[in-house]
């Protein structure tokens, strides 16, 4: 495996078993920073698990076994994200994800935002209710909630709970962002501004995005990768 | 359908019967209280002191020794049984949490007996060398078993409220950098009030219906306390020291107004609880 200057996930032999069954095997690849990764393939090779692997979720799942290294590059330099020196709630504080199922907190619109910033020790109010109107703005929310911002997160429609669940990600303004299927739950138009908003966030990170939308994936991926076998092939 | 229906029937039936088992047993106690009662006697029954050769049954010591030993007991027993809890949910190591649930529901089928008699021989000394004075046996003593012993129960009800929060919080939570003390802190408790609240009444009416912490390790003297560090006697240990008493005799009578008080301030405290504490939907009044 070749390493460029650009890249900003890497993993070295890097397999993964639920009990006995397999899902990756000795998977070697980087993904580039500030573009778009798709990762495709059919359900069930464990295209979820991949992006688990990253922010290290799959831990708090349990049943899983990893070998092999996963590295980000941070600051300049390749951190093994298994390292001492990188606390879990760290790395996924600088890993942001969106779930296939939109899951806003139970808490109100304003607290869901707001928790990812109290939990980093931020508390100033107008910090927090600056960088929430931000992140509204980003993932097309603001006009639809802002009248509402202190009522339950899960009264919002599922897209509208989806575009949420993408703003709270955005709030500590990741370096990596790991969406899997972010847009099964919205309409067309919401689609589009989603992916638009991809199209501009991957100027500032590095997006790895499963999808089974092959017009989504060649509208806006940078690099296409196909799971399957529990091998990673390249396709673009 | 209609074997669902009857179904309903017969649990509808059931909750009926135990209903009315309850009122029964609250006739009952009126039944066999009554002469005590009508003999004008109601107020310095509860507000007075206890001395039968004086012809006064009065069972406020009583009163005032349950309240303070059962209120104690339940709030010592709270950040007890969180702690156990949080770290049984997400503390702990892995490894270590279902042996530590193993010893909460060990420590919840052991006779109450068990815990007054180790609490006789090892606490015991241990209070009285502390207190300087006395024989060991008092209120404080009956607290810290008391405590123990309603822990388990109320470890029980905290775990499974904590544990039935649902995965997907539980993981945007993780994705978000929650450490496992801000999961706890921030979801996992305010989702699992509910059941916290529940725990917290089953505690307290565990720790006013107990019987032999009391009678063991609180000293029963029918006299108002007033510490901790006092002896006292509860309104159950009352019942069970008097209850050898001839039959017809007043004072026998008397512990049925024991009875009738516990039981209403045993619902009373549960009411006020139910009110003032979120409790589960289901378990609305």
């Amino acid at each position: 495996m070749t390493t460029t200057m650009n890249g900003k996930i890497r993993t070295e032999k890097l397999s993964f078993s639920y009990g006995e069954r397999l899902l990756l095997g000795d998977i070697s690849v980087e993904f580039a920073d500030q573009a778009i990764t798709a990762i495709t393939g059919p359900s069930g090779t464990g295209k979820s698990t991949l992006l688990t692997v990253f922010n290290r979720l799959w831990e708090e799942i349990g049943g899983g076994a990893l070998r092999g290294r996963v590295l980000l590059r941070l600051e300049g330099r390749w951190q093994d994200i298994h390292a001492a020196e990188m606390p879990v709630s760290m790395l996924r504080r600088r890993v942001g994800m969106v779930f296939q199922t939109p899951n806003p907190l139970p808490m109100s619109i304003s607290a869901n935002l707001a928790f990812p910033l109290k939990l980093a020790g931020i508390e100033d109010k107008q910090e927090i209710a600056a960088r929430s109107r931000e992140a509204l703005l980003r993932v097309h929310l603001l006009t639809e909630v802002e009248d509402r911002l202190g009522s339950d997160a899960r009264l919002l429609s599922g897209g509208q709970q989806q575009r949420l669940c993408l703003a709270r990600a955005l709030m500590l303004h990741p370096e990596v962002l790991l969406l899997d299927e972010p847009t099964s739950s919205l309409d067309p138009k919401a689609c589009t501004g989603i992916e638009e908003l991809l199209l501009e966030l991957k100027e500032s990170c590095a997006i790895v995005l499963v999808s089974h939308y092959q017009d989504q994936i060649s509208r806006i991926a940078d690099q296409v990768y196909l799971l399957g076998e529990r091998t990673l092939l390249r396709q673009r | 359908m209609s074997r669902l229906s009857a179904a309903e029937r017969a649990l509808q039936l059931t909750t009926v019967c135990c209903g009315l088992l309850v009122a029964a047993m609250l006739v009952l106690m009126l039944v066999l209280a009554w002469p005590l009662l009508h003999s004008g006697q109601l107020l310095s029954l509860i507000g007075g002191d206890w001395q039968p050769a004086a012809g006064r049954y009065g069972i406020a010591p009583m009163l005032a020794a349950s309240l303070l030993l059962a209120i104690s007991a339940v709030l010592l027993a709270i950040p007890l049984s969180l702690g156990t809890a949080f770290a049984a949910v997400a503390l702990a190591p892995p490894f270590l949490r279902s042996p530590l649930m193993l010893c909460v529901r060990l420590m919840a089928g052991i006779p109450t007996v068990i815990y007054g008699f180790a609490a006789v021989f090892a606490l015991v000394p241990l209070m009285r060398q502390w207190i300087g004075s006395g024989s060991g046996f008092t209120l404080l003593t009956a607290t810290l078993v008391l405590a123990v012993l309603i822990a388990p129960t109320m470890i029980v009800f905290f775990v499974g409220g904590l544990r039935a929060v649902p995965q997907g919080y539980s993981l945007a939570a993780d994705a978000l950098g929650c450490r496992p003390v801000d999961k706890l802190l921030y979801l996992l408790l305010p989702q699992a009030a509910p059941a916290i609240t529940a725990g917290i009444v089953m505690g307290l009416g565990r720790a006013l219906g107990d019987t032999m912490i009391g009678l063991m390790l609180a000293g029963n003297s029918a006299i108002m306390p007033d510490s901790m560090l006092s002896t006292g006697r509860t309104l159950t240990s009352h019942i069970a020291l008097v209850i050898a008493a001839d039959f017809s005799s007043m004072e026998f009578k008397s512990i049925f107004a024991c009875g009738i008080v516990l039981y209403l301030l045993t619902a009373a405290l549960v009411a006020i609880l139910r009110r003032t504490l979120p409790l589960p939907a289901t378990a609305r009044p």
